[in-house]
Formats: C-alpha cells, structure tokens, sequence
C-alpha cells in the first residue's frame, strides 16, 4: 500500500495515502480535538476546533479535511492553532448548558474533555444562554420511540444529519431555521424511527441525543467494568462491548446496563441495531430461570403435578432415568437452537453420537427464526433476516440447516413426527431470549399435554410456554454469561466473552449438557468451555484458530473514561494509549511559552 | 478621454431587452458565432488573455477558473451563472439581466462551449421574479432563433440554459453554497478542496461564475482580447459595473473603466453628496470590505488600487455615507444582516456572528462597557479566518474596520451611554426631495 | 419494549400549521414535470425549490401535507424538505396575508430612512414585523437586502412584486392605494418603466 511520510509536532509520522491529517494524529497518539468528524460518516468539516498549522499554508486548516501529503509539517501546538482553537471552544460553548452534573454524557463528554484540554479557562460570555424547549430537564424532548433530544446541548456537528442519510438511508433528522437559530428536528416532531436509532446517541459528541433505555440510569464512574463481546441476537455478529454497573448487593436491578457497538470494519462497522443495543433486559429480568425445575413423580401422568424448583443433585437422577427410558424406545429427539454455541452444538453432537448412534444427526433439528426487518433500501447497515447467531456453525458441524441464513428453520417434519408420535420424547436447547429463538412451537407444549410427547426436557434461560409445559426445566446461561463461539453469517468465528455470571444456579449450556451425558455414561471430558473448544479445533476443518481466540474480561471504568464516547473505543486504542489521563495536565500546551494572551484567557501550562 | 459604456450602453432605451434590439445594435450573438468556429482551447486563452477577472467579488482571473476544469472525465460538465446577487450595496447584475438579458445568455452559451459543458444554470434570486420572468422569455426566444438547443447555429454544439430560482438566502452566493442549492439542499458551503472545477455540480466539473463577468464573454470573443485589457489599469482590464447607493444624489449601477477614481464615481458620475454634505465613509466593494476615508477618494476602482489602499473592490457596491452616519450603528446595521444570513454550519461564523450583534446592539443603546469593546474586538478576530467560506471574514469585517477607524465613536457610545453625533439625519431628512 | 416513562416533555419547536390534505393541481403537476426535466433524471432534488413555490402559490404557505407533497415527488424525506423550507426565508409554514410586505433594512435602504417605513408600516396596518392583520389582508416583514440598493427603501410585496423608493411620509398613503388597487398601486421596479416595457 502506498504511504506518505509528514511531520506532526517535530515527528515523523507515516500514514497510508488517502488518510487525513486529523487520522494520521490520531493514529500517531497526537491529540487533536474534533467534533463533526466520525470516522464512520462522511466529512463535513463544519466544528472548526480540528484547525492545525501546516507550513506553506496561508491560514489554519482544518485536519479533518486535508489530506495528509508526503513532506507535510503540520503543528498542532503552534500559538495560532491553539489559540484559534480555543477561541472555537469558547464559541461552541457560549450557548452550551452547564448542566454536566445532570448530563448522562458527563464524564464520557468529548466536549467536556476536549474542552477541558483545549478550550478557554472561561467564557466571555454575559449574555443569557439560547434556550430552545426549556431549562434544565425540561429541554429534554421526545425524539422517537428509543431517544430524547436536548437541543441546548446541541453543538450541531450535524454527525446525526449525516448518520441517518448515509448508514441509516433515511433521512429523517434535518436541520431547521438557519445561522444561530438552527436546531436539530425531525420532521413536524415524529422522532426517529429507525432500527439502528441507538447509534445516535453514540455519535453525538455532547448530551443532546440519548436513549431513552439509558437515560437517567447510570454515570460512567458507576460502570466500573467493560466487556468487549459480541452480540449474538441475529446472524451478523456485531462487535459489542457490554457494560456493567456497579452496585451493592442490596441494590435492586441489573449489573447490564448497556451495549454499544465495538469497531470492527469487517462486520458491524461503527454501528449495531437497536435490537442488540436494547434487547438485553431479560437476562437479569423476573422471568429469568434461575433454578432447575421438575414435576413431582415419573412417568406421563407427572403432566398433572406442578412444576417446581428443585436442585440439579435431585434432578439428574430424575432426568437419567426419564431420558434411558425414553432413550430405550427409540424414539427421541433433540432440538436446539441456533442460538446454540459451537462448544454447545459439539457436545451435543458428540451426546448425540454416544446415545443414538449412527442416526444421530438425523435426530437432531436445529432450529431459529428469521423476520425480515423493515429497513431503508438505501441502508448501509442492513440488519440481518436471521435471528440467531449460528446457523452456519451448526451447518459445519453437520447439521442440517436447510437454506441456511437464507430463511426460517424448517421444523415441519418434527412436528408430524411429533404429532404422529413417532418422536416420543424431546430435549429442548434454547438459551435465547422471552420470545424464544424456534418461532411458533406452541405444537410442542400442545403435544406435551395431549400426550403424544410423553417427555419433554426444556434447557432455557427465562420461563416460556414451553418451560410451562416441560417435565424437566434445566436452566442455562444467556451468551453474556458464558465465553463461546458463533459462526456468523459471513462463516466469520467470533467470541463473546463472558461479561456476568449465570444467577442462581444455572449453568453455562455446554456444562449442563456434559453432566446429562456423564449420568447417562457418556464420556465427555470437558472441565472448561476451553476444553470443548481445544477438542472442536482439533476434529474440525477451518476452526483450527477457535481455540486462539481471546475472551475479554471487564476492564476497569478508568480506562474507559478516557474513551469519551463509547462509539469511539478506536480513539482510546490509538489515541491514548500511550499518555497517561491528562486531567488537569494540559499537554497540548507543553512547549508554548507562558504568555499571557490579549484575548482568550488559557489556562495556565501547568 | 470619455469611457464608452458597452455593458450597460442600451439599457434606457425601450425594448433594449429583446433579441431584435440585441440583433441590431449590439451585434447581437456575433460572439457566439465566432466562438463556435474557435477551438475551446483557443477560447480560454483568449479569456486569460484578456485578463478579465471575476467580477462577483474575489476577482479571480476567470480564464484560470475555466483551464482548472477537469477535462479527462466522463462525467457532464457545468456552467453555473451566479445571479444570486445578494452582496448588500450591490445591484448590477439586475440591471444587466434585466435590460440586456440577451447578453448574458450568449455568454452562457460561450462560456458552455469554451469548458465542454452542455448545460448552464443561472441561479437567480428569488427575490428577482420580475427579472427572472424577462429572462426566461429572452431564453425562450433566443432557443426559437437557433441560439441556444440543439446544433446551435449548425455547429454541431448543444447548449441548454435554465433559470434556477433561489429563494432567499445570501449564502447562496458563495459558490459551492450556490451549487448545494441548486442541487436542492440549504445553501450551504462545502470544504474546499475539492473545488467545483474538479467536483462541483452533482459532484461534475463546474465553473461558477457571475453575470457580469458571463456578459463580458461575448465583447472578449468579438473584439478581442487586447482591446478588453486596454480598457482601465494593468490587469484590471475590461469595463466595470458600479453599483453606487447611500447619501449621493444619483444613486444608480455606471459603467467605467477601472482607471476611474472613486471620488469620480461618487461626484461626478453619482452626482456628488446630497445636500453636498461631507462624505464621511465609503464602502467600496459590498458591506463585506473594508471602510475606507474620504482621503482615499483618489484611488482608482481598481481590484489592485483599491485593494492596496486597504480595502477591496469585492462586488463594486459602493455605499456611500454623509457625516451623519453612526458608525457604530452601522456595524450593527450589517451585523444584523450577517446575523441572520449566516448559514449556521461552521462554529465561529454560527456563534460569533450572534454574538457580535448582540455586543454592539448593546454598545449601540449606550448600555455597553468598556470591556464590550475589547470583546467585539476579540470575537472579531476568533472568527476571521477560522471559518468554512468567506462569509466569516465578512462578518466580521464591518466590525473591524469600524473599531479600526472610528474607535472613539464606540468609546463615546460607552462613556456618554448614548450617540454623540448630531441628531441623526437618516431620523430627520426629507431625503425624497433628492430623488 | 418499554425504556422509561411514557411521557415525556413536548418540543417547544413551532411547528408548521397543520392544513388540509394537499396535492398538486393538474396544472401545478404539468408545471413541476416540466422543470424537473431540467436536472438531469437522477438529481430531482434540484427542482425542490420550484416544487416549493408551486405548492406555496398553490397553498398561500406549506402545510406539513404541502411539504409532504413535495417530498413524496422529489423523492426524499419529508425531513430534507423541512429542512429546506426552514433554510430559505421566501418560503412560509403558517398562512400569511394577502399582501406580505418586506421591507429591506439593510444597510443602503436603511441610509435612506428604512426603518421609519417599518414603523410607519407598523403604526399604520396596527401590526408588529411578522405579524399578520386580523383581516388577513397585511403581512409585515423586516428582509435583508433585496439588491435594488440605489432606489431605497425598497419594498418586495409578495415573492413577485417591488415597491421603490418609499418615503416614511407616503406610507399611508402607499398602504391605501395597495388596499384600493391592488398590486396596480406598486412602482415595479423603475428599469422596467425606464426601459418602456408596460
């Protein structure tokens, strides 16, 4: 690849060619602030506050906009470029609202931190602020079902104008009036509809656009961990990382407080959709199945006794006997979803072989939902039809899967054998969400009390129709509480790290299904989910690296303060790295002489 | 030697506006019909040649604009006319468009020829519907009589002009701003590189340029290069428009060459001050430009006089002001303007522009303090040469020149609290019985 | 999915008056299809503007049906058409008067005694800038420079029509004669008159 060779504040610094000097910075650990530019979107070149010196130019540039050239020296700590630049930083913020205390961005607010750095030590300004729908809390406006807007905060880098046009398709955010009196809207107020809305909080630099799901609900000195993960709710895989808030043991509500959308230009870009960025409740939420259950006596009268709680010890007994008799006459089934993970389907494909023998794959259906989502034509994130993360692990394992990602699971043959009796008993795997991840399986819990099913073993994470329905209910772990492997829908192996422990006594699947085929005497030698996966990269072809993949373990808040906005992780990776936290250690002001300014009061170089 | 108007020679005489006019005393399209034999090449060396330099207000060498356009591409090319006339003090582009519609269209066309485009935009005002009406109706003709269309003149060249009408928004006059516009978003500018001559309309190469200096296409191609630039100083060549307002007593767009000294303009041409009171400013080139004293009367309305005299030729809006103007007063005058025409996308011009109205509104009232002034003086210079486009100099300009050259005014309005001139003559003057 | 409470603050945000249901008339479509012919068939957005005008001449002012309207035939986001109409000042999103006068206050006409015609125009039509009389019939509007600097003050009734040189002392008189006659009543602009054209 070619690339270009330039001099950012006396250093060398050498970036591909096409980059932009505002990239090579960043790359190079060079702090520059910017707010109108995302690496994600196009560049506008409008915040102003990116300005630099470059030799042989007659005035400041903007970073973001010019591109790197090779022999290139730019300065960003010349006495022009930082006092233009805080001279933009005051302008940005004559009409900004002083409400950090109250803002859910305070404390991960690239206008607070970039102007704390760069701006002026106080504003000039004696004029009452501009306020659009109100002061305080009350400026914070509907904007479509999964945000709020504050348009006081609003700096109009235009970053969400543009997100929507060009990722989302859609142009539903606009800017009206003009000059001083601008403001974000949507038209006549409707808010924004759209799968991927969430991002919009992500690229806004400032407090204005939040969601709903976060608002009001933590500060990030309270999210002392940081996971990255994956989501796993469809077949694309998106990169995301998981946030954890911290609370006492007393506190009441979720340890999960938020996702957002890690960069992986291979898969999810800078983005993630709504679903996987609010779908996450249920995990620590009442339905939740925290206990194995059974019904009270043997046998297919049982269907009248109560399900209740009990404990794995009492159950596994129960469930050996239930599943060797059912086992004896030939007639059973599995069914797991392809929310399923690698280490997960493998054990049961090797439980499988042990207990049905040559016939095992054909006992075994494998199952997931697909819904087309109502997306823009135009949309550059296209959110996948399939809603499970695996269909193509479980198509590499050999499993049949039919059309694939193409389509819905076809699960017609089971229920006629089902129905017909010809299948007698049938272990569920579902560790998905409320609505489950098999589609409308009512016929299952039908059959189940009409009797043509005289067993049914439901492993899950929440309670459903079907758990209602099930003799024994083995509680399992949703894909945040255990380290495992999907195959996205691009044949791409990813890892979701394991962010929060099962609650109560559920076990991470594959566990679960290694202890059902010990008491049934199947030798499964697995202590770890490590040793499935060193076991799965061994027997299959193209999974050699599975078991090199890294799972992540929370990384403290502190690290993650100095990412200032989630969306941005790349900016910390590269952008910090390498400097200590810089509050209250003016850097960029290293190497100016103490001078005072005529008109912008700096603060002192400290 | 007395100057021969060639622009604006007809446009009192009745009808100067239709093509049989055109046809009969202006040698109507003959500049077409030699272009058309021409090679583009030729045509735009003809232009450098004659060194005619823009005439919207930057005074760029226009041949220059149209060698930069990108030759070796695919894509359709464009000739943008900016008729968006905005620039306050500034009016001659109406006068040509409205009473010698014929001359801007066969420019268009020339101009079509010389880049390879095939289709010219004359973005216009909105506020100029009567202009806009004559103008569609001369192009309607001009198509009818084989000047415009398909095969023009049976050269095998097709050229088609459209009106594209704005609808209020000074911004639209910087030229990238022009081009969203007329691509039907806000006229807003664009971060420049890319230039329009690379990736202008629809992302198409794209020459921008102003009516006047389209309409001084044609007399290039007809009677050369040479005689253009013999007309007015070295590299100042060609005839020149000015647009005279304010407290003279003929206030009107002349025609002279750019040899003619402002107080010419302003005394002889304009008729002198009205009740030949003293001339206490001038504004040579549209509000955006510096002020400059009746000392400098002496120079030459030339880009390079007046530029060397401090200030700039811009627009040619000249705007006249008697002893009784407020300059304090004016800065808040045009920064209300600014103000409110600032198009909001880059920071400092969006803020500062605000900001300094709300500062002299309050200096102007007698309310100010002496910090005020420091502080226009400071949010002045934050915003000069930090924004996206020209319109943030501009902005600020009025500002700075004021407190350059009439900072004891300011300091009186914060002293006395209140103005210190006589009575105000705009309040008290019977100004009609000028007219 | 249920985030958080359900209410929630309303915008402040004045917001376009709601009209009826709006749709080109036969004649303001042939008119629109005709234009939008001039950009090339990719770019229909270009003829946004036009597709404005056409719907405030029809409308009097753009109804959210109006610039829905527009959207559905440029094609794109009823937003991107907002965001348009509230850029550029010659466009209204609540009805306005018969007359709507504008009145330029920059700095030429502002030399010559602009802002006593405002005031006089206020005193007189009993209406502040921006405000519409009760009757309907005057709109009052402050406007930036309308580029007929050398014949201040300048007026613009309408988006169509000019008025010129407007002493303070003859706005009575001026706003009469416009009531009585009509747009008759204007001086349009002197170079038409100049130039002979009727």
């Amino acid at each position: 690849m070619d690339s270009v060779t330039l001099t950012i504040d006396g250093r060398p610094v050498t970036v591909a060619k096409g980059k932009t000097v505002l990239q090579a910075a960043i790359e190079s650990g060079i702090s520059v602030p910017y707010y109108c530019y995302h690496p994600g979107i196009s560049i506008d070149g409008s915040c102003r506050v990116c300005v630099v010196k470059i030799e042989k130019m007659p005035k400041l540039q903007t970073s973001c906009s010019t591109l790197c050239a090779d022999g290139m020296v730019v300065s960003t700590r010349d006495r022009d470029v930082v006092e233009a630049r805080a001279g933009v930083f005051e302008f940005l913020l004559i009409n900004h609202p002083l409400d950090c205390p109250v803002c859910d961005k305070g404390g991960e607010c690239p206008l607070q931190d970039f102007s704390y750095t760069f701006g002026p030590a106080e504003s000039r300004m004696d004029f009452p602020r501009r306020v659009f729908d109100g002061e305080g809390v009350k400026a914070d406006v509907d904007f479509g079902p999964t945000l709020m807007l504050n348009r006081n905060r609003c700096i109009l880098c235009t970053r969400c104008v543009r997100f929507m046009k060009e990722i989302d398709g859609d142009a539903q955010i606009g800017i009206v009036d003009r000059g001083y009196g601008s403001e974000i809207a949507t038209f006549q107020e409707q808010g924004v509809h759209s799968l991927i809305s969430g991002n919009l909080m992500d690229v806004c630099p400032v407090g204005a656009i939040l969601t709903k799901d976060y608002r009001f609900k933590s500060r990030p000195w309270d999210n002392p961990g940081v996971v990255d993960t994956i989501c796993t709710l469809c077949s694309k895989g998106c990169n995301t990382s998981a946030w954890l808030k911290a609370k006492p043991e007393w506190a009441r509500g979720s340890r999960l407080i938020r996702m957002t959308p890690r960069y992986n230009p291979d898969v999810n870009g800078y983005w993630m959709c709504d679903i996987g960025r609010f779908n996450y409740h249920w995990i620590e939420g009442e339905n939740r199945l925290r206990r194995p259950m059974m019904r009270g006596s043997a046998g297919s009268a049982a269907q009248a006794a109560p399900l209740e709680a009990s404990a794995w010890h009492d159950v596994q007994p129960r469930l050996r006997d239930r599943l060797q008799e059912a086992g004896s006459g030939g007639a059973f089934h599995f069914l797991a979803s392809a929310h399923a993970s690698m280490e997960e389907l493998f054990v049961l494909k090797q439980l499988a072989e042990a207990l049905l023998g040559g016939d095992a794959m054909k006992s075994v259906s494998i199952g997931w939902e697909a819904t087309e989502k109502p997306q823009p034509a135009t949309t550059k994130f296209k959110v996948p039809v399939t809603d499970a993360p695996n269909v193509n692990g479980a198509r590499d394992l050999g499993f049949a899967v039919g059309r694939g990602n193409e389509g819905p699971a076809d699960l017609s043959g089971l229920r006629k054998a089902v129905e017909a009796g010809t299948v007698k008993a049938l272990y569920v795997i579902d560790p998905a969400g409320p609505k489950g991840s098999l589609g409308d399986i009512s016929w299952i819990a039908a059959a189940r009390r009409s009797g043509a099913l005289s067993l049914l073993v439901v492993q899950a994470v929440v309670t459903s129709e079907l758990t209602e329905a099930a003799d024994f209910v083995l509680p399992g772990s949703a894909w945040v509480e255990k380290d495992a492997i999907y195959t996205n829908d691009q044949g791409r192996v990813q890892a979701a790290s394991r962010a929060i422990a099962p609650p109560g006594e559920a076990l991470e699947d594959w566990q679960i299904l290694v202890n059902v085929g010990r008491s049934l005497g199947v030798a499964l030698p697995y202590e770890s989910s490590g040793d499935v996966r060193r076991a799965l990269a061994a027997a299959m072809t193209g999974y050699s690296e599975a078991e090199r993949l890294a799972f992540m373990r929370p990384v403290p808040a502190s690290t993650w303060m100095q990412a200032s906005n989630p969306s941005e992780r790349w900016k910390w990776d590269f952008l910090f790295q390498d400097l200590p936290p810089t509050k209250g250690h003016n850097v960029q002001m290293e190497g100016l002489p103490a001078q005072a300014t005529p008109f912008i009061p700096l603060k002192p170089v400290q | 030697m007395a100057y021969e108007p060639v622009l604006t020679k007809f446009v009192n005489e009745p009808n100067s506006y239709t093509l049989d006019f055109y046809l009969k005393h202006q040698r109507g399209y003959e500049g077409l019909r030699k272009a058309l034999t021409l090679q583009p090449n030729d045509l735009i060396e003809q232009v450098k040649a004659s060194g005619l330099r823009g005439r919207g207000g930057a005074g760029f060498p226009t041949g220059m604009k149209w060698q930069f356009v990108l030759k070796d591409t695919p894509k359709p090319k464009y000739i943008c006319c900016n008729a968006d006339e905005s620039e306050p003090g500034t009016f001659k582009d109406h006068v040509l468009m409205e009473r010698n519609p014929h001359l801007l269209i066969e420019g268009c066309a020339i101009s079509c020829y010389a880049i390879g485009a095939k289709v010219a935009y004359i973005y216009i005002r909105g506020e100029f519907f009567h202009v806009q009406e004559i103008l569609e109706a001369e192009i309607d003709k001009a198509y009818k009589a084989g000047y415009l269309g398909k095969n023009i003149l049976g050269s095998g060249f097709d050229c088609d002009v459209y009106v594209h009408r704005g609808a209020g928004a000074y911004e639209a006059g910087e030229e990238t701003a022009l081009i969203e516009s007329l691509e039907g978003k806000r006229a807003q500018p664009r971060i420049k590189p890319p230039f329009p001559a690379v990736a202008g309309l629809y992302q198409c190469p794209t020459a921008v340029n102003n009516v006047e200096t389209l309409c001084n296409v044609p007399l290039i191609v007809m009677n050369g290069a040479e005689w253009f630039s013999s007309i007015g100083p070295e590299k100042n060549g060609g005839p020149k428009l000015f647009c005279i307002s304010g407290h003279v007593k003929r206030p009107g767009v002349y025609e002279a060459s750019m040899h003619t000294t402002l107080r010419e303009l302003i005394y002889e041409q304009a008729g002198g001050m009205i009740d030949e009171r003293p001339l206490k400013a001038v504004i040579p080139g549209g509000s955006s430009v510096p002020i400059l004293l009746p000392e400098q009367l002496d120079t030459p309305a030339s880009f390079d006089h007046i530029q060397k005299a401090g200030s700039l030729l811009g627009s040619a809006g000249l705007i006249v002001m008697n002893d009784s103007v407020c300059m304090v007063w004016l800065a808040m005058n045009l920064l209300h303007f600014y103000r409110h025409e600032s198009c909001g996308k880059c920071t400092p011009c969006r803020e500062g522009s605000d900001w300094l109205f709300k500062l002299l509104r309050r200096v102007e009232a007698g309310e100010g303090q002496p910090k005020d002034l420091d502080l226009l003086f400071g949010v002045s210079n934050n915003i000069v040469g930090k924004t996206l486009c020209a319109f943030g100099d501009a902005a600020a300009t009025p500002v700075l020149t004021t407190m350059k050259l009439f900072r004891h005014e300011y300091e009186a309005h914060v002293r006395e609290g209140r103005c210190t001139l006589p009575a105000s003559w705009r309040a008290e003057h019977p100004i009609f019985a000028a007219h | 999915m249920d985030y958080a409470p359900a209410r929630f603050h309303a915008s402040a945000r004045k917001l376009a008056e709601q009209g009826g249901d709006f749709a080109y008339t036969p004649e303001n479509q042939a008119k629109f299809d005709a234009v939008v012919q001039r950009y090339p068939a990719d770019q229909r957005k270009s003829a946004i503007l036009y597709a404005l005008y056409l719907a405030q001449g029809q409308q009097g002012y753009l109804s959210p049906a109006a610039m829905s309207h527009v959207a559905h035939h440029i094609r794109c986001t009823a937003a991107e058409v907002e965001d348009v109409v509230s850029y550029y000042t010659m466009f209204f999103t609540k009805p306005v008067g018969k007359y709507v006068i504008n009145v330029c206050r920059t700095l030429s006409c502002a030399l010559l005694g602009a802002e006593r015609v405002t005031e006089q125009l206020s005193e007189v039509l009993g209406i502040a800038p921006g405000e519409t009389d009760p009757t309907g019939t005057f709109t009052l509007l402050e406007v930036e420079c309308l580029g007929a600097c050398d014949r201040g003050p300048v007026l613009m009734i309408n988006d169509t029509d000019w008025h010129e040189r407007l002493a303070p002392e003859n706005v009575r008189t001026f706003v009469d004669d416009l009531r009585t006659r009509g747009v008759g009543a204007l001086t349009g602009c002197h170079l038409h008159k100049e130039g002979g054209k009727t």
